[in-house]
């Protein structure tokens, strides 16, 4: 099978990529191996949150001091902006609502009410653009009796350090109810597929509206809306005062909604997404790569005149560590990676750990290199690539979304 | 009895330590009527106890080197299936011998066994192999004792909790910060209250030193010298069975030589080197044990190569020179009772110590003579016959199939015994698994936070294995953390809890991290650091361990 | 053995490569809509640890799983789940007997030969209302489903008078493992896939001898049943592929998938040998056309709209691919490709009195989706989705085979292909 790209992985940057690509008539299949991290997202992009541990204000202007190896550096400083404003594009095509700017952070609230700067955060979301200044004074927690993946203590603290007001509701419905019979299904994904019905919105939002009555904003856990925002609407026009989602533990509702609706949209352009397959390997001809295998169409190389690595950290199993070695498993590029198992890691869990910052090496293009030469039509994206840190810089999104849509410059240009 | 009370009681007898000597002596004593109090500078079961194979030898492991601890490990062996049966999982050993060892070891061990009172029978290596599937299929002799695995955690928890309804007061967190002593008698002790700061005092008339390891530096502040010779011994824990019965190899004791599936998973061990005292608290492994640990395991369990480690540990076994020797050169592995009225001419103080975990109740025993024969008290011993709580005639069995157990409440059963009855469970809330690994509930934890002294996350999983399974914590410490901050009120300490919760599970991890579980931690760095921003909430900067 | 150490972490169905994020339960179809079930995280890769302690921990609910491997294609970690789950059953219930109804709803071959010869009269009876009842209170087959009506004539019947001289006479040859369906209920679906290949130049052959491919036996754990059959049919496709050098083309993604995953994995039969010569038939002609081996070509006049349906197991095995591509090829067919969503009668379980409601209240997202796609029939690879649509949104559906072959223009592909 012939297309013009192949991507390996089928998550947040392999999509982005995709669309990309597949939006200017290119033939694009994405082979993506299981679900995506982006169901441990909460809701935001981010593109860069810190510095040196310091929360950044312009990420637009803290990116020109990042070191070379940096992503956003082999991109280009000057270039990111532009992208970002793609990028943007790219959601609202996509069907996703999100709101915020480049070059100012605001405030995303986490599951444990801790505010880290993001870049783009989904409107139905509760946001902080200026911590002096907080979209409302009186907040109604609603807190879903026997749900346990919300800190609601630690989130109603948090929120009330922040400067607001909070009063903590329990609240259940009998939808809520029947789901909390299972020992080990009421997750935020399990509620969010039975909180879809007009009905049971309404045994909700009837909640709120008795319940909540003093407050100037209803806040609840972000558990509606597995494939698009309507549900969320939906309860909003049935509850009499403004409602605003916070993150929840995982897997992510908001997260699902994303993917699915970045996927719909990548389909809705032609592209092809093969869900639950794996690219295994990758036949070379000099300094190009010209097929890869999959697991299940194993005797039919997937051929293209591009392809683009996209699979992931090692969580998602893009980079693997095995006792010996790091190394990136599918076709075996170079890796900027420390050889001793013993600097891989600090004792400290919340020190910064060198194995982030581990990842696929390559040149000013984001081209891969193998034994070190550039190979000519591999470009790698997103978490594989080294030289940045999510956890620690809260540039994860970000990079994943802003090398994707650069390499797909990079791809068209070299036409 | 309120705080106070505690504190300005006066005291029969003072046991310092909370590990399974000092839990097994507390019980006895307070079982033979005398007034007890038991502290502890940390969690119970943090030293020795909790750091181990977990493992009840048969004693056959001994019976070569040392007839009298085989003697001993038999013994106590056999009452530990009566007494603890909800912490003993029946498993039986076997001791193989393999092409590169000496199969005539075979004969001398069996022999000894047999003067020592273990059955050992020896079995073909097919009828091993067929037995224990996980065994290296090149073994050339296979001998079956009764070995079985044991919770040290569950069994120290049972001694101080039938402690507690005999009377007893248990305190943990409290360091000892110096001895009392009056005209060559010791009659209380200083302790700092770790928890709030406060130093107090308490009055006793028999102080009975069980802080293993730590024995030297009490013995020290008492005024006295013990000799002891830490002998440190790092594990691996894997992510779930791979045998079902304990596998041990059949020549002299060494390395990483004993492989025993306790509960969920299975541990190999151990490296065994002696130490600097000073570096006891020192319990990071190294990666030559990894190493080490992992070259000899998988001879005795190919599959070990291709199994996930989840965790590292390592403990530390007080060896006491038996004659204040300060070379180590006659060194005891048995138990060491010392009155230091008759060594020191110390009165009113008794240091028990050396032996093993799977001697606590003996060691219990003998030091509870000594201290009944100061005191006059003529009681006999009970602990071999009467069942700790939890092990009763009669207790649920969680593999009863006629049973519609939900899969929390098995587990439940299956870790607390008869006390599981105490576990609320009749609404769906208290059902709701918190630990999915390794399916604790709701009420488990309630349960857990006020009737086993849990102060913490690292507390609760040593009562209930929350964080214990494959994950290491990642769904689980944030439930737990969330419903341990609504039941004490406090949810910034809750947090600090959290973090400090992590870096005990890292710490174990760190040592094993590539493969699957480099992933794991990845996960849970991304869910904790990055989606939460917990380390933006505490400050745990230059913090290494947090006990 | 020291240089093998710790490189990778093979455990059975890769069961510790799991790292609990929980991902396959947010696919899974059955703790969708029912909380007895206690999900594919639970019941898979957690539960297993325990049972792996002691097999008393196995739960009864496990039974409710629809062994439709989302969890799987979901896991971003490779665990075969539903693999763990289908063994843990396996071992639980190894000796037990299977109930009369599960043993004639598992043996659809036996049914279908029965059947097969009072057609008109098994249609008419099983149709019949009181029939239904009585089955639904004895048998425990729920009165709501319609067995699929038994054709008048097998398809092996119909190839033995009308097609098998005929086959010997192409340059190329493959064999045909039609499976029950096509030869008790629908035989047209075999005579589409004769009519398709011999207008490429492609003889089609029966094996020597087939039998059920036995994914209903595994589903209601008559294992040692399920074994033999396997084995006679691994034996005979051997034969096809070694001594007549066919590989053995299939229309069902199910038996399919039955053939080349499930006989080793659940039935520990060696197939890797001619694993690879097991193959749908639609991804063997889109292979032959992608080669440029074949051409086809459509009738100008064709029109239609269709949505395409991925079954479980073509999902499972990544194959939806071919038969989506293939069918894109038709110049006339406004395709439209649903959310791959469970249709919830997963071969004999939705037949289930006691998993009829939860049977429907999965597939009703696929319904709605259905619905919404104004379509004016569905195609999909699997038979059983089949019934399932088409009594739940009383659209016709079809096999991806039966579409092609209705689309082609076979003058002119045979032309193309100089026959």
């Amino acid at each position: 099978m012939r297309m013009d790209t192949v991507i390996i992985g089928g998550g947040l940057s392999g999509l982005a990529c995709g669309i990309s690509l597949a939006k200017r008539g290119k033939r694009v299949t994405i082979v993506a191996s299981g679900q995506s991290t982006m169901l441990f997202n909460g809701g935001s992009m981010e593109m860069l949150g810190y510095v040196d541990g310091k929360a950044v204000e312009n990420p637009l202007e803290a990116i020109a001091s990042l070191p070379e190896s940096h992503p956003y550096s082999k991109i280009g400083a000057d270039r990111i902006a532009s992208l970002a404003e793609r990028v943007k594009l790219l959601f609202s095509d996509s069907g996703i609502d999100m709101t915020g700017s480049a070059n100012a952070n605001h405030w995303r609230i986490t599951p444990m009410g801790i505010a880290k700067p993001a870049w783009l955060t989904l409107s139905d979301h509760l946001r902080i653009d200026d911590i002096n200044r907080l979209p409302a004074r009186r907040l109604a927690l609603m807190c879903i009796r026997g749900y346990f993946d919300q800190p609601n203590a630690m989130l109603a603290q948090g929120l009330r350090d922040l400067g607001f007001e909070v009063e903590m509701i329990e609240f259940t419905t009998d939808d809520i109810t029947a789901l909390r019979r299972s020992p080990s299904e009421m997750r935020a994904t399990s509620l969010a597929k039975r909180l879809v019905s007009n009905s049971a919105l309404q045994r909700v939002a009837d909640q709120f509206n008795s319940l909540a009555s003093d407050a100037d904003m209803v806040l609840m856990p972000s558990v509606f809306g597995q494939t698009d925002s309507s549900d969320f609407q939906m309860l909003q026009s049935m509850t009499n005062k403004p409602l605003r989602l916070v993150a929840t533990l995982p897997p992510s509702v908001a997260g699902m909604r994303m993917m699915t609706q970045l996927r719909h949209y990548f389909k809705m352009l032609g592209g092809t997404y093969l869900t639950g397959d794996t690219a295994v390997s990758g036949t070379f001809d000099g300094d190009r790569l010209t097929s890869i295998t999959t697991a299940k169409l194993s005797d039919m190389p997937l051929m293209a005149d591009n392809f683009v690595l996209a699979s992931g950290s090692f969580i998602s199993r893009g980079l693997r560590a095995d006792y010996e070695r790091v190394y990136e498993p599918v076709l075996g590029v170079d890796i900027d990676a420390d050889a001793d198992r013993e600097q891989w890691t600090r004792f400290g869990v919340l020190n910064a750990q060198s194995y982030f910052g581990y990842g696929v090496a390559t040149d000013d293009q984001l081209r891969c290199l193998k034994q070190g030469k550039p190979i000519q039509n591999l470009r790698a994206i997103g978490s594989v690539l080294s030289g940045h840190d999510a956890v620690k810089m809260g540039d994860g999104t970000g990079v994943s979304l802003l090398t994707a849509i650069a390499a797909a410059d990079h791809i068209r240009e070299n036409k | 009895m309120v705080t106070s009370d505690i504190y300005q009681k006066e005291y029969d007898v003072i046991i310092v330590g909370g590990g399974a000597t000092g839990a097994g002596a507390a019980r006895d004593c307070a079982l033979r009527g005398l007034s007890v109090l038991l502290v502890e500078r940390n969690d119970y079961s943090t030293g020795a106890t909790g750091r181990n194979h977990g493992l009840m030898h048969s004693g056959a492991r001994y019976a070569v080197t040392d007839g009298e601890s085989a003697s001993e490990c038999i013994s106590e062996n056999m009452i530990l299936r009566r007494i603890a049966r909800h912490c003993v999982e029946e498993t039986d050993g076997l001791f193989i011998t393999l092409p590169e060892d000496d199969l005539q070891y075979q004969q001398t061990f069996v022999e000894a066994c047999q003067r020592a009172g273990i059955r050992a029978d020896i079995i073909a290596p097919d009828e091993a192999r067929r037995i224990e599937p996980a065994v290296n299929p090149d073994l050339i002799g296979a001998v079956r004792v009764p070995d079985a695995s044991i919770d040290p955690f569950r069994l120290t928890v049972a001694n101080l909790l039938d402690a507690r309804m005999h009377g007893a007061v248990t305190l943990n967190y409290h360091e000892v910060e110096g001895v009392i002593i009056n005209q060559n008698r010791v009659e209380g002790l200083k302790l700092l209250n770790k928890r709030n700061g406060e130093h107090v005092e308490v009055r006793g008339r028999v102080v009975v030193n069980a802080a293993g390891i730590w024995g030297q530096r009490i013995a020290q502040q008492a005024g006295v010298n013990i000799s002891m010779f830490p002998a440190r011994g790092a594990l691996l824990i894997f992510g779930h069975r791979v045998n079902n019965m304990v596998i041990n190899r059949c020549r002299k004791p060494a390395n990483a030589d004993i492989l025993v599936p306790d509960d969920t998973v299975c541990v190999i061990g151990t490296t065994s080197d002696r130490i600097p005292i000073e570096t006891v608290d020192d319990m990071r492994v190294t990666r030559e044990e990894v190493d080490v640990l992992l070259k000899e395991g998988v001879k005795i369990a190919p599959s070990l190569a291709t199994t996930r480690i989840i965790r590292a540990y390592a403990g530390v076994r007080p060896l006491v020179a038996s004659d204040d020797d300060p070379s180590g050169r006659s060194i005891s592995r048995g138990i060491v009772c010392l009155d230091h009225a008759k060594r020191d001419g110390l009165e009113g103080f008794i240091t028990i110590t050396g032996g093993k975990m799977m001697t606590y109740r003996l060691m219990g025993e003998i030091a509870t003579n000594a201290v009944c024969a100061k005191l006059g008290n003529t009681a006999p011993c009970v602990t071999a016959s009467q069942p700790l709580p939890g092990s009763e005639e009669g207790a649920p069995d969680q593999r009863d199939a006629t049973k519609r157990y939900s899969f929390g409440q098995r587990a439940a059963i299956g870790r607390h015994g008869s006390l599981a009855a105490r576990i609320e469970k009749d609404n769906d809330i208290d059902n709701a698994l918190v630990c999915e690994c390794e399916g604790v509930t709701v009420g488990e934890i309630k349960y857990a936070v006020h009737q086993l002294h849990v102060h913490n996350l690292v507390n609760l999983r040593r009562r209930t294995r929350v964080g214990m399974g494959t994950c290491q914590g990642k769904l689980c410490s944030c439930r737990a953390a969330s419903l341990m901050g609504e039941l004490s009120g406090d949810v910034k300490a809750a947090q600090e809890d959290l973090a400090a919760f992590l870096d005990e599970r890292w710490k174990g991890m760190r040592p094993v991290a590539w493969g699957d579980t480099l992933r794991e931690a990845q996960l849970t760095a991304a869910i904790y650091e990055g989606l939460c921003g917990l380390d933006k909430a505490v400050n745990m900067e230059g913090k290494e361990d947090v006990q | 053995m020291a240089e093998r150490m710790q490189i990778c972490n093979l455990s059975e169905h890769n069961f510790e490569q799991c790292t609990k994020c929980s991902i396959c339960t947010t696919v899974c179809p059955v703790a969708a809509v029912t909380t007895d079930y206690p999900g594919p995280k639970q019941a898979g890769p957690d539960g297993e640890r325990y049972r792996l302690k002691d097999p008393a921990y196995f739960d009864k609910a496990l039974k409710l799983c629809l062994n439709c491997k989302r969890c799987e294609v979901a896991c971003p970690s490779g665990v075969h789940i539903a693999d763990i789950i289908q063994h843990a059953r396996m071992r639980a219930t190894e000796g037990h007997r299977a109930t009369l109804r599960d043993t004639m709803l598992a043996n659809t071959d036996l049914l279908g030969t029965m059947a097969n010869l009072v057609a008109p009269m098994a249609n008419a009876t099983l149709g019949l209302k009181p029939t239904k009842l009585l089955m639904d209170s004895v048998m425990a087959i729920d009165k709501h489903r319609t067995f699929p009506a038994y054709s008048r004539q097998k398809f092996t019947t119909w190839y033995k008078r009308h097609a098998a001289k005929q086959q010997d006479a192409f340059a190329h040859h493959v064999s045909y493992f039609h499976g029950c369906y096509v030869n008790y209920n629908f035989p047209k679906l075999g005579q589409d896939l004769v009519k398709l290949l011999n207008a490429v130049g492609y003889g089609v052959h029966l094996l020597d001898k087939e039998q059920c491919c036995g994914v209903a036996l595994i589903a209601n754990g008559l294992y040692k049943q399920a074994k033999r059959q396997a084995r006679t049919n691994i034996d005979n496709i051997r034969t096809s592929v070694n001594r007549d050098q066919r590989v053995v083309l299939t229309t069902s993604s199910s038996c399919t998938f039955n053939m080349r995953d499930e006989y080793p994995s659940m039935l520990g039969i060696d197939n890797a040998d001619v694993r690879d010569s097991i193959s749908l038939a639609t991804r063997f002609i889109y292979r032959l056309v992608d080669e440029e081996k074949i051409k086809l070509v459509f009738k100008q006049d064709y029109k239609r709209r269709l949505a395409y349906h991925t079954a479980c197991h073509m999902q499972r095995m990544g194959w939806q691919l071919y038969s989506i591509e293939l069918l894109r090829m038709i110049p006339g067919l406004d395709l439209v490709e649903l959310e791959q969503n469970c249709c919830g009668i997963s071969g004999t379980y939705g037949f289930k009195k006691e998993n009829y409601e939860r049977s429907q209240a999965i597939g009703s997202v696929l319904f709605k989706d259905i619905e919404k796609a104004g379509v004016e029939a569905v195609t999909t690879d699997c038979e059983t989705c089949k019934w399932q649509i088409e009594m739940s949104t009383g659209l016709p559906v079809e096999n991806p085979i039966s579409v092609l072959a209705d689309a082609l223009d076979v003058e002119a592909t045979r032309k193309a292909n100089g026959i």
